[in-house]
């Protein structure tokens, strides 16, 4: 089990240090053009000892994958879809001979007209990105998709409660906004890495993954395998954010080391992450329409995403963001359209803050305005309208466990609010955990007395090593020193939906407490005794009566456990359970702008988070504020500028990602509840942020509607810059 | 080409072809915790300490490590105040651009100028994605402020 001793002292091996001996090295001949037809592939100049892989090795597997639409090629077939699509992988005993081969490849292509804006891709005529798709039978894909190929839809999510757009006749004031969020990088400092070989038929993967159960699914389908030869054990990530799951780099690596009949390992470069998979950019237009009083009675949401040239997670992105853009609030009128748009841009998926971070900047931008427009206070028009415990959401479902008050009320006084609103801004939000799941977990004892836990929550950096250890040890009754975690494989782990949605934490702390619940009755029955009478001191336990056992007698006692959740809204009219659980939190910002440069410098940056019981305070704090400053590189600098389906800064010296200087002192509160379950913190404190700042810089003057909120463009909203080229740069 | 340098205390000698980045000798040495990143030098995921300064590996051409003293994470033992000061602030999340932190941050505290404002500059050349930047910053300083005790009352100056 990795310890922050082993990261600190760079002990840790990552799935880039994955290394066999006899091993490949795998590289991507990848398009450089966003739409083409692939004419003719020559790999005559490549020396004999370079294994290929291209359309023509594909014969016994599946052509194609994708979690929820099976769109995305092993290898490019008739034609490539975006920049940077793959179209070649060449193997080669070393790094260097593999990027040299890349040169000895000519493949011509005949290019196509492309697509690179979902509001024109979804237009009469505009280039179609693909001719037919196929529904996924991954279990990610659990509900049902709504495309319509002819018009680059891959999934249309609607929802309409009370009486929809007609709701509006009872609006006394009505506002109207478009808010857009640019595309953006994971960045995880480890790129993806996957190291395949194959034994007896059987397919064995070291691979960097959030999803591991996925992944061995998907595989076992591309190789016309049962699931038990397909074999994924989990390494530790060197961070994901998001960008680490369902299969990327898998599908090619297992088929080439198939081929080549030795192990093949990949590490993607770092350009090649930002033509891997990237941050949805969304357009969202919202009306809103209030009583005079300020009580809300209608909202429409219309929202464009651009999922690029394939699916990946857009349709569940589609729907998550669809309903988190109506917010934590009591509206009787509601619809959404949600449209999830193929376009000729590389393909984008998951990103911390799930689609919450899109939705909330409009959303939350959107309320502000209204309490403009009424003459309100923007927190008293928040308070007003919060839904509570017992009241429905516009999905239908009942809510419970309800903090966003509190939450809210936290961040307002952290900014002084009633004190006077001059700089400060606030921004509430509601996030939906994946609905339905199921986590299963299993305790056991071994040979030397200790609890082996196994949990197929992988370790990204966010310490579930540490609060699993810490939860298996309370549920059992043991000290926490006395559990290990098990190396994570699908060999030897029980099922877990995935580590996504901040979703581990609380869906763990079930499973673990019901495995806990089962290996003390286990121990009870050999001690024959009642569970609760069972007394653990160190590594022994006893029972009134009955003799002290080591822990080591009693190996092989075990508990398994299994939590699930039911739920999943219709994809027409977006009722059912959205959420087991929800993610709640609020951020508040006090700042300053400097009229002469646009830079806006922060007095005071503050999150607020329920947090349901707090298992590992260190990692909780850390989740915190890493998600606070990911929030704040995306409201201010974060952005991939993507021309003609080129990603123009795809490194980290153009991409800037926020360095300690960037990062102003960060504070935040956790909101517990003793008496409730714990909940999952990876994410909540990020997709208030740029709101929050935004509504702080439209105090100033500076209404601002495109993130990121760049000192340009702080400038043209305060009317100082007319023309945002930069003087004497030339047109392109 | 064959070069010989000073690896972590021991002597060390490699056969490579002159293009080679010191990130890659390193690696092919079974270094681990020098890791790449960005390749170009902004990240300091890959930072080793050359001859008392804190480098980027991944530009630097191992050719130019000849006959000089290279030190990296797998130098550091536990016992390394600065190493303990990261484990003890729990200064670090995936870990992957950690040791570099602790590289760089041995060479500042070793550079006289220890204010905040000189080590924030300082480490602002490491990247750290997961936003770890306060319980690093408060290791860093916990090992500074002890030596400034140990110093006496003011740093001493340069």
């Amino acid at each position: 089990m990795t310890t922050v001793e082993d990261r600190v002292l760079g002990r840790i091996r990552y799935a880039s240090d994955a290394e066999m001996p006899d091993m490949l090295h795998l590289r991507l001949l990848r398009s450089p053009y966003p739409h083409a037809l692939v004419e003719s592939i020559d790999l005559s100049d490549l020396d004999p000892g370079i294994v290929t892989f291209t359309r023509d090795d594909i014969d016994d597997v599946e052509p194609r994958y994708g979690p929820w639409i099976e769109d995305q090629p092993l290898i490019a077939l008739d034609r490539v879809r975006h920049v940077g699509d793959p179209v070649v992988a060449v193997a080669a005993p070393t790094e260097r001979g593999a990027a040299e081969a890349l040169d000895r490849i000519d493949v011509r292509y005949r290019p196509s007209p492309a697509v690179f804006d979902a509001a024109a891709a979804i237009l009469d005529g505009a280039p179609r990105v693909h001719d037919a798709i196929a529904t996924s039978d991954n279990f990610a894909n659990f509900y049902s998709l709504r495309p319509d190929i002819e018009h680059n839809v891959a999934h249309r999510f609607r929802l309409r409660s009370g009486r929809g757009h007609d709701g509006f006749e009872q609006a006394e004031v009505t506002v109207e906004g478009t808010f857009t969020t640019p595309s953006a990088a994971h960045a995880p400092l480890e790129p993806h890495a996957s190291l395949a070989w194959w034994a007896d038929d059987r397919l064995h993967l070291v691979t960097g993954t959030q999803t591991p159960f996925n992944v061995r699914q998907a595989l076992a389908k591309q190789f016309h395998l049962p699931e038990d030869r397909v074999t994924v054990i989990v390494a530790a990530m060197g961070g994901s954010f998001g960008g680490k799951m369902f299969t990327r780099l898998e599908p090619i690596v297992a088929a080439v080391a198939r081929k080549a009949g030795r192990p093949v390992r990949a590490i993607l470069t770092r350009s090649e992450e930002f033509v891997t998979l990237n941050r949805h950019p969304a357009t969202f237009t919202i009306r809103l329409g209030a009583r005079r009083d300020g009580r809300l009675v209608a909202k429409s949401i219309r929202a464009l995403w651009d999922t690029g040239a394939y699916a990946d997670s857009g349709p569940g992105v589609t729907e998550k963001g669809g309903y988190a853009a109506i917010g934590p609030y009591r509206i009787p009128h509601v619809t959404v359209e949600s449209l999830c748009v193929y376009t000729n841009n590389p393909p984008n998926g998951a990103y911390r803050g799930y689609a919450a971070t899109q939705a909330v900047w409009a959303s939350e931008r959107l309320m502000d305005r209204l309490a403009d427009a009424l003459g309100l206070d923007p927190l008293d028009l928040r308070l007003m309208n919060l839904l509570e415990d017992g009241d429905r959401f516009a999905t239908g479902e009942v809510m419970h466990n309800v903090r966003f008050r509190e939450c809210l009320e936290s961040a307002a006084a952290a900014v002084d609010w009633r004190a006077g609103r001059r700089g400060k801004g606030l921004a509430v939000l509601l996030k939906g955990m994946t609905t339905p799941s199921r986590a299963d977990a299993s305790v056991e004892i071994d040979e030397r007395g200790r609890v082996i836990l196994r949990s197929a929550t992988t370790d990204m950096g966010q310490r579930p090593n540490e609060t699993q250890t810490l939860l298996a040890a309370s549920a059992v009754g043991i000290d926490a020193t006395l559990v290990e975690v098990a190396p994570n494989s699908t060999a030897s782990t029980p099922f877990d939906m995935r580590t996504t949605s901040s979703r581990s934490t609380h869906m763990m702390s079930h499973a673990i407490a019901s495995a806990a619940t089962q290996l003390r009755a286990q121990i009870a029955q050999r001690l024959q005794v009642e569970p609760d009478l069972l007394t653990f001191d160190g590594d022994t336990v006893t029972a009134p009566g009955v003799r002290r056992y080591r822990l080591a007698e009693l190996e092989g006692a075990r508990g398994e456990g299994s939590f699930r959740t039911e739920g999943g809204l219709d994809p027409d009219d977006g009722q059912g359970i959205a959420s087991s659980d929800w993610h709640q939190g609020a951020a508040a910002v006090q700042l300053t702008v400097d009229d002469e440069t646009g830079v806006v410098g922060f007095d005071r940056v503050f999150t607020s988070t329920y947090a349901g019981r707090v298992v590992d305070p260190v990692g909780a704090a850390l989740q915190t504020e890493g998600s606070m400053t990911m929030g704040l590189g995306t409201t201010l600098f974060e952005a991939i500028d993507f021309d003609g389906g080129l990603a123009r800064n795809a490194n980290l010296a153009d991409y800037c990602i926020p360095s300690l200087l960037d990062v102003p002192a960060l504070d935040y509160e956790l909101l517990e509840d003793p008496a409730s379950p714990p909940h999952g913190l990876g994410e909540t404190a990020l997709p208030p942020i740029p709101a929050a700042v935004g509504n702080a810089l439209a105090t100033l003057g500076a209404d601002v509607a495109d993130l990121p909120i760049t000192p340009e463009a702080v400038l043209t909203a305060l009317g100082r810059v007319t023309d945002r080229s930069p003087a004497g740069t030339e047109a392109r | 080409m064959r070069i010989a340098f000073r690896l972590n205390g021991a002597d060390v000698a490699v056969d490579i072809p002159t293009d080679t980045f010191l990130l890659e000798c390193l690696r092919d040495l079974g270094i681990r915790g020098c890791r790449l990143a960005c390749g170009l030098g902004v990240c300091g995921a890959c930072t080793a300490i050359v001859e008392g300064r804190a480098v980027a590996t991944c530009l630097m051409l191992a050719a130019q490590a000849e006959g000089r003293e290279v030190t990296t994470i797998e130098g550091l033992g536990p016992d390394e105040p600065l190493v303990q000061a990261f484990i003890d602030h729990n200064a670090t999340q995936c870990g992957y651009c950690i040791p570099g932190f602790v590289l760089t941050a041995a060479t500042l505290l070793e550079d006289g100028d220890w204010s905040d404002d000189a080590l924030g500059h300082g480490l602002a050349g490491n990247l750290c994605r997961c936003g770890t930047y306060s319980n690093i910053l408060a290791a860093v300083r916990a090992v500074r402020d002890g030596r400034a005790d140990a110093a006496g009352p003011t740093p001493p100056p340069e």
